[in-house]
């Protein structure tokens, strides 16, 4: 039924997608809503600011990278949610026009300890702009069902 | 907007309380097409026979609708110039539609920057709770923001 299910995951799997390409519009819409700094919500306002132009909100970088996440694996996959994510860097702002790309490897998988139907996969996950430069990464963990249930 | 909070204004244990936010079932759609489009987040029918019994917010709304509650809350009157990222970011509780979110902050630690004279950081400890007091998201993460007076 599911093409992903907790057994599928192993350490050093890579999955990579892209592209998804943010306009200036997306950019604004987005930050009008949840971030209404300047920065992100006003071109003339962001020239003055340290980042000398308009730059889409970090939580937008986010909401996209689990959009690829979503089309690479996770709407195929048994998935059970996500307690959270670790270590997540803003590595370089994300512009008007960038087109973004994921790359997602699994650095573990553990079978859990209360419930045998299911396991967890933790994952770093980087997303890329158009000019291979690494904008964000996050290391997060999944929660899967499992093929067979533990015995 | 005035700035009102410099890097020297955020001390450890200073504490920010923000009005609540409600989300419907129309916002919670609306951003799961876009962003997050697993069937517990889009699909109030599907999401019925999932785990979690219906349809809930997805986790990087919940994030987003903190990042607001921050900027109405206190980060539009400060001298912010925006964050390295965090380093710890929990999902506690699910948010389902018409739940009220407000925002606690609380600066952890603040530290001068070694290089820049004129920043500083802050670690700030952001716990998102629902109209029942349950704490649905807890961040720890870090906010850079100009210093009243240089180094």
């Amino acid at each position: 039924m599911y093409k992903y299910y907790w057994e599928d995951f192993y350490p050093g799997q890579v999955l990579e997608a892209g592209g998804i390409s943010l306009s200036e519009d997306e950019i604004i819409e987005f930050a009008k809503k949840y971030d209404p700094q300047p920065f992100h919500t006003d071109r003339e306002k962001a020239k003055q600011s340290i980042f000398g132009g308009l730059i889409a909100s970090g939580w937008q970088t986010a909401g996209i990278c689990m959009r690829l996440l979503c089309d690479l694996y996770l709407l195929e996959a048994a998935s059970l949610g996500s307690p959270g994510v670790d270590e997540l860097r803003w590595v370089k702002p994300v512009r008007p026009g960038d087109t973004l790309r994921l790359k997602s490897t699994v650095l573990e998988t553990r079978a859990s300890g209360s419930r045998p139907d299911m396991g967890t996969v933790r994952s770093r996950s980087e997303v890329y702009n158009q000019h291979g430069e690494l904008v964000m990464h996050m290391s997060g963990v999944g929660m899967f069902r499992r093929r067979e249930p533990a015995k | 907007m005035a700035i009102k909070y410099y890097w020297e204004d955020l001390t450890a244990g200073r504490v920010f309380e923000t009005a609540t936010r409600a989300l419907s079932e129309e916002d919670i759609v609306r951003f799961a097409r876009e962003y997050d489009p697993q069937s517990y987040h889009t699909d109030a029918e599907a999401a019925r026979s999932t785990p979690f019994g219906g349809l809930i917010a997805s986790g990087w709304q919940t994030c987003s609708v903190t990042m607001r509650l921050m900027c109405d809350g206190y980060l539009l009157e400060t001298s912010c110039v925006g964050s390295p990222g965090l380093e710890e970011l929990r999902w506690l509780k699910p948010v389902r539609p018409g739940d009220a979110l407000r925002l606690k902050t609380t600066v952890i630690e603040s530290t001068p920057s070694s290089k820049q004279p004129n920043r500083g950081t802050v670690l700030f400890l952001w716990e998102t709770l629902n109209q029942r007091g349950e704490v649905v998201l807890s961040m720890r993460g870090r906010q850079l923001f100009l210093r009243r007076a240089p180094a």
